[in-house]
């Protein structure tokens, strides 16, 4: 009962906070926040609890029947990597909520939206059935219009129209494959774990799987189709931008590996070649893009699209190592540009720029928020000591061995990286102290929490990788296993 | 009396009415050419009825259904135009636009 | 205890001062010094008692730090007498700087934070030095550039710290990149990254001879950038940057000294993998005779020595090249003794005088710092390859190694950057001791710190590596042993000729800058060519910048083009047309009733015909 308890959790929170009144704004942050406490607990619950050893593939398994005319089921279950981004989302929604702890605008439905968001988030992570994959996957997306359209900044309307058209796009290619997928099997269940028993022929899967996977791919901020996501980053409030490209960039990548890969095997061995050059193209190009940008979250923007590449190149090697690598990457990018866009977010809420020329030395005014960003600077550019430098190496170790010549390119796209971060560090943070931000006034302990718990969080697995590839092996094993 | 005489009679009602729906700017003439189809659509049923049909029951309950439905309409039709022209001091159908576009 | 728990607490110890003075002691940075030097101590005692143990152990594992498929990776150390030299060697230095520190920053608003980035220095160096598998020495190596990196940019409000430091981190970060894909073509050839294990001959001749040669090579690229050799040394003068005592750090034992560790420990490989030592000897003389060049004319003191750490790492590399591992380890521990002290006694005067030009220097009375200026002489005298200070034992055994069996030009070529390097040393002892009023004094330029009296916390370091510099030349045959390799002892006919050597370049600077009325004037500057081309180094940064720098924000610039444009551009212009598709139909409801029953009757009778067949 337990994943149904974690997807309870923010509806309850979200039924509560339509009870409270507006102006008991507080109380709402509260209730999101306590929520979030409650999700990471539930979380690390079933991390416990799930068996990384046993020979269930997915396990904490709840199944109710639902319309048994068309095989529609209420089923939950998860396998490691469930398990991983379900942690992943709990955190980040934890963070998120205290991260907003000073908006004032409309509180109430902000914090409604966020909730819904997180419900979609969470039930795409821990469903089997194909339908309710679907039918969360676009709970979590339609939230993001109104969230970024009324609660952003800097072309927030535009943002939010490209947002939700290129999303929607990216369904458009998904529903009617995954409907097809449906009625090919024959099985009359959208069950998928009995889909993926079932053999497709060869040819149906090499011409089914470039739909889905583009379809996935859009969210998760594919090359050439990931025009939204810097946009949206940049437009978006801080939390959202934390939840935004934290968690559901990540769903994107999920989907890939939950449904394209275990369905169509065939599909994954014949495309991968075409699809891991387009991620070394996000890699590199990602990163070239980002040298050049003077907005700190279009840098960021455009860093998570280079990394995004990095989980898109792990997945396409088809290896252990490559997807594990891809897998422990979505979670470390996760915390980390959540930590990014909370470290943005604190300086822009003061300052309302966040142009990088503008400011200059605030290392000295704000040392402890600009350590916060430098933190989060390192870990992007693959500093050991944190999370996505483990990530990033089995990506890189499977990419090199694998396809040698995009494990290469991708390798030097760190040059790159290292050369935009401390492009951002040296304008902004180092240099001169400009006396304009004298007034900037640093965190409290408050403010700090949700930092240290993402800085935290990043240091652990970059001390112990372990953890995380732990938790995942088998599933990863399972699903290589199977193509 | 031919089927046919009935049938030209109703056609000339016909395209009499559908003439002025089309073409009558105010609507109690519209409303007037729209009661006008219908009744050609009643002698058609009823001609059909008499001279093909052996029970004649059937086409006399459609045009009683059919007269019903026209007071029916006449009757709301009549309130809306009230109301239309309460709201713009106009029954004109062409001052009536403001769903265009 | 053990010797696992003790290389733990030798290699951790640090990163506990270092926790401590960042987060905790922010507000207590007299008290974050302590902790730091405190636990600096407990390293340098758990090295000596590791050392005090038996020194052929199989590596001790820790604990398994990451299982995937082909990556087992275990955490843990290696304590063979390689390792258990250098990890006291740089603990030693490490704590020396230390304390010379307590007083060179006295007075600085960010005390804590250079004692904690310190720590996490020494933490990062010597887990890299007693790892075990060399993956584990890529993370402390990329985390040895990390602490550089914030250390070279401690006073970050400096534009020109800033850039050093981002310009320290990127172009070791390319030769990190071979280096990375060395080691990964290393493991899937191999299947493993245990350092002990590669290292065997059985291990290594079970890869093919190109695939080795390919490996060396994309590894020595790492050796290449992490110890500034052409092409990728221009970082480390710019490095200066960084506080007097952090330059020592860097210089002498640690973040240079880690490329050509590596180097050492990887020997068998580089030795067995063919073509690839001669590709070394090149850079190595290419790079000793460039960066004494351009030492010869710089007035800045550190800057000088930075060129010269240059040219004497790329000695080092020229013993190892030659198949010498002795002379490459032995070069590498006096240098540490030497280079430390010579970069301490410029921190000493530069917190006295409050400049970085030897001119300035000489004028304001570097002199009368006695303790200081003793420890300058030794120093440089050990650098210049004088008898019998240290730098001369170890030079002589790397022109031994390379008498062996490398072409002759080799052989020219260090004695060329051996007499450089007197000449430009002695040079350097005389403007700062022996000043004349001839030289025209500089626009100033000085480091951002307080400045005052050389305390006792300063000096004793200084004493304390000054006789490290004189005696560590004896120390030849104990490290031979040590790290297992055979001792070379150049006969004196051998020797005759450095000595010579050495000794011209002393009489040289001396005729020049030291006796009385010199015209403090270098031979170079007669050829004014020359010397504009040393003084502007070679005009490395210049082609870096234009060629490199602008290549890569031409392709940058394109690709946001692109971004902008086309990719962008194709999405607007979708949604764009979607917009106008709506605005053409939508002119269609016209809100004309009569229109719509006229088209609807008419599409009735229309379809009516078709269907009907009338």
């Amino acid at each position: 009962m337990v994943l149904s308890a974690i997807i309870l959790t923010p509806l309850a929170a979200l039924f509560l906070t339509l009870l409270i009144p507006a102006r008991n704004d507080k109380a709402i942050k509260a209730v999101s926040a306590l929520a979030g406490a409650v999700t990471v607990a539930l979380a690390a619950y079933v991390w416990f609890k799930f068996d990384p050893y046993s020979t269930a593939r997915y396990q904490l398994v709840e199944r109710v029947e639902w319309v048994p005319t068309f095989g529609i089921s209420y089923y939950l279950g998860v396998d490691g990597i469930g398990v991983l981004m379900t942690m992943l989302n709990a955190i980040v929604f934890l963070t998120g909520a205290l991260s907003m702890w000073r908006l004032e605008l409309r509180v109430k439905e902000y914090f409604a939206f966020m909730l819904t968001l997180v419900i979609g988030v969470f039930g795409v992570f821990v469903s089997l059935d194909l339908f309710f994959f679907f039918f969360f996957y676009e709970v979590a997306v339609l939230p993001m219009y109104p969230l970024i359209a009324v609660w952003g900044s800097t072309r927030k309307e535009y943002a939010a129209m490209k947002l939700t058209l290129y999303l929607m796009a990216g369904s458009a290619l998904l529903f009617p494959a995954l409907l097809s997928i449906y009625y090919k099997s024959g099985l009359n269940t959208f069950d998928m774990v009995a889909l993926s028993g079932h053999k497709f022929s060869e040819a149906y899967q090499i011409f089914v799987y470039p739909f889905i996977y583009i379809g996935f791919g859009v969210l998760a901020g594919m090359f050439p189709v990931h025009g939204w996501s810097p946009t949206g980053h940049v437009a978006a409030p801080t939390a959202v931008s934390m939840l935004h490209a934290g968690v559901l960039m990540k769903l994107g990548a999920f989907g890939i590996l939950r449904v394209a890969m275990p369905l169509l095997p065939a599909g994954a061995a014949y495309w991968n070649g075409p699809f891991a050059a387009l991620a070394t193209c996000n890699i590199v190009y990602g990163a070239l893009v980002a040298l050049k940008q003077d907005d700190f979250k279009f840098v960021i923007g455009f860093s998570s699209v280079s990394h995004m590449g990095i989980v898109l190149l792990g997945i396409n090697m088809l290896t252990i190592d490559g997807m594990g690598g891809a897998v422990f990457q979505m979670f470390a990018h996760g915390v980390m540009t959540a930590l990014f866009f909370s470290a943005v977010g604190f300086i822009y809420d003061q300052a309302h720029t966040r142009d990088i020329h503008e400011f200059g030395g605030l290392s000295k005014h704000v040392p402890i928020a600009s350590a916060f960003f430098i933190i989060a600077g390192l870990c992007g550019m693959g500093v050991p000591g944190f999370a996505s430098f483990w990530a990033e190496l089995l990506v890189f170790i499977a990419a090199v061995k694998t396809m040698p010549l995009f494990g290469v390119l991708a390798v030097v796209g760190l040059i790159i990286s290292a050369l935009f971060m401390l492009r951002v560090l040296k304008h902004a943070f180092f240099g001169p102290a400009n006396p304009k931000w004298q007034g900037l006034r640093d965190v409290t302990a408050w403010d700090a929490l949700p930092r240290a718990i993402l800085i935290a969080v990043l240091i652990l697995f970059g001390f112990i990788p372990r953890l995380a590839l732990a938790l995942i092996a088998s599933s990863v094993r399972a699903l290589a296993g199977g193509i | 009396m031919t089927l046919s005489h009935f049938l030209l009679v109703a056609l000339a009602l016909f395209a009499l009415g559908l003439y002025s729906v089309l073409t009558r700017r105010h609507l109690i003439g519209l409303l007037i050419g729209v009661e006008l189809m219908l009744n050609a659509a009643s002698i058609n049923f009823l001609a059909f009825d008499r001279f093909v049909v052996k029970d004649p029951a059937t086409g006399q309950i459609i045009v009683l259904f059919i007269i019903g439905l026209a007071a029916a309409e006449a009757a709301i039709a009549l309130s809306i135009i009230l109301s239309a022209y309460r709201a713009h001091r106009s029954a004109d159908v062409d001052d009536l636009d403001e769903l265009k576009n | 205890m053990s010797s696992g728990t003790l290389a733990l607490l030798c290699t951790h110890a640090p990163l506990v001062g270092c926790f401590g003075a960042l987060v905790v002691l922010r507000r207590a940075p007299r008290a974050a010094a302590a902790l730091n030097i405190l636990a600096m101590l407990a390293s340098l005692g758990a090295a000596l008692a590791i050392f005090a143990g038996s020194n052929h152990q199989p590596p001790t594992i820790i604990s398994l730090w990451l299982s995937s498929e082909g990556v087992p990776i275990s955490f843990g150390f290696l304590l063979d007498g390689t390792n258990q030299l250098m990890g006291i060697i740089v603990a030693l230095i490490a704590l020396c700087i230390q304390v010379y520190s307590l007083g060179y920053m006295k007075g600085d608003p960010g005390y804590a934070r250079y004692f904690g980035l310190h720590g996490l220095f020494a933490w990062a160096m010597l887990s890299f030095v007693y790892s075990a598998n060399l993956l584990q020495a890529f993370v402390f190596w990329e985390l040895v550039g990390l602490a550089s990196f914030l250390l070279i940019g401690f006073w970050f409000e400096k534009p020109s710290a800033a850039a050093a430091a981002k310009k320290a981190f990127v172009m070791t970060r390319i030769g990190d990149v071979g280096m990375f894909i060395g080691l990964i073509l290393l493991l899937s050839s191999t299947s493993t990254l245990d350092i002990a294990q590669l290292m065997q001959a059985s291990t290594l001749a079970s890869i093919p001879d190109a695939r080795l040669t390919l490996i060396a090579l994309l590894l020595f690229c790492g050796v290449v950038g992490k110890s500034a050799q052409f092409p990728l040394h221009t970082w480390l003068p710019d490095a200066m940057e960084g506080p007097t005592p952090v330059s020592a750090l860097l210089h002498s034992a640690t973040m240079v000294a880690a490329g050509v560790f590596l180097y050492a420990r990887f020997h068998p490989l580089f030795v067995a993998a063919e073509g690839v030592s001669n590709i070394v000897l090149v850079i190595a003389i290419i790079t000793a005779i460039l960066a004494a060049t351009i030492a010869m004319v710089q007035r800045d003191m550190k800057r000088v020595l930075a060129y010269s750490s240059i040219s004497q790492l790329a000695f080092m590399l020229l013993g190892l090249g030659a198949g010498s591992l002795y002379a490459g380890v032995f070069h590498l521990t006096t240098h540490a003794f030497f280079k430390a002290l010579l970069f301490l006694c410029a921190g000493a005067y530069i917190h006295q005088i409050g400049s970085n030009d030897m001119v300035t220097m000489g004028r304001q009375g570097a002199a009368k710092l006695r303790l200081v200026s003793a420890g300058l002489v030794i120093g440089a005298a050990a650098l210049a390859g004088l008898p019998p200070l240290a730098g001369f034992f170890s030079k002589e055994s790397i022109l031994a190694a390379l008498h062996g069996a490398h072409a002759n030009a080799f052989v020219y070529g260090a004695y060329l950057a051996s007499f450089l390097t007197a000449y430009y040393t002695f040079r350097m002892v005389f403007l700062v001791l022996r000043p004349s009023d001839k030289s025209v004094l500089p626009a100033e330029e000085h480091e951002p710190h307080p400045h005052g009296d050389v305390t006792g916390s300063m000096k004793l370091p200084i004493a304390i590596l000054t006789v490290g510099a004189a005696a560590a030349g004896f120390a030849g045959d104990f490290i031979a042993k040590l790290i297992g390799a055979k001792a070379l002892h150049p006969t004196y006919g051998e020797m005759a000729p450095a000595i010579g050597i050495a000794l011209a370049g002393v009489i040289v600077a001396f005729f020049e800058f030291g006796r009385k009325d010199a015209a403090q004037q270098g031979f170079i500057t007669r050829v004014g060519a020359l010397d504009t081309l040393f003084e502007r180094k070679y005009y490395l940064d210049e082609i870096y910048d234009k060629v490199a720098g602008g290549l890569v924000s031409l392709i940058a610039s394109v690709s946001a083009v692109v971004e902008r444009g086309v990719l962008d551009g194709t999405g607007d212009l979708a949604g764009n047309l979607t917009i106008a598709t709506g605005d053409a139909t939508a002119r269609m409801q016209s809100g004309r009733l009569q229109l719509y029953i006229g088209s609807a009757v008419l599409l009735i009778v229309v379809f009516c015909y078709f269907v009907g067949g009338y």
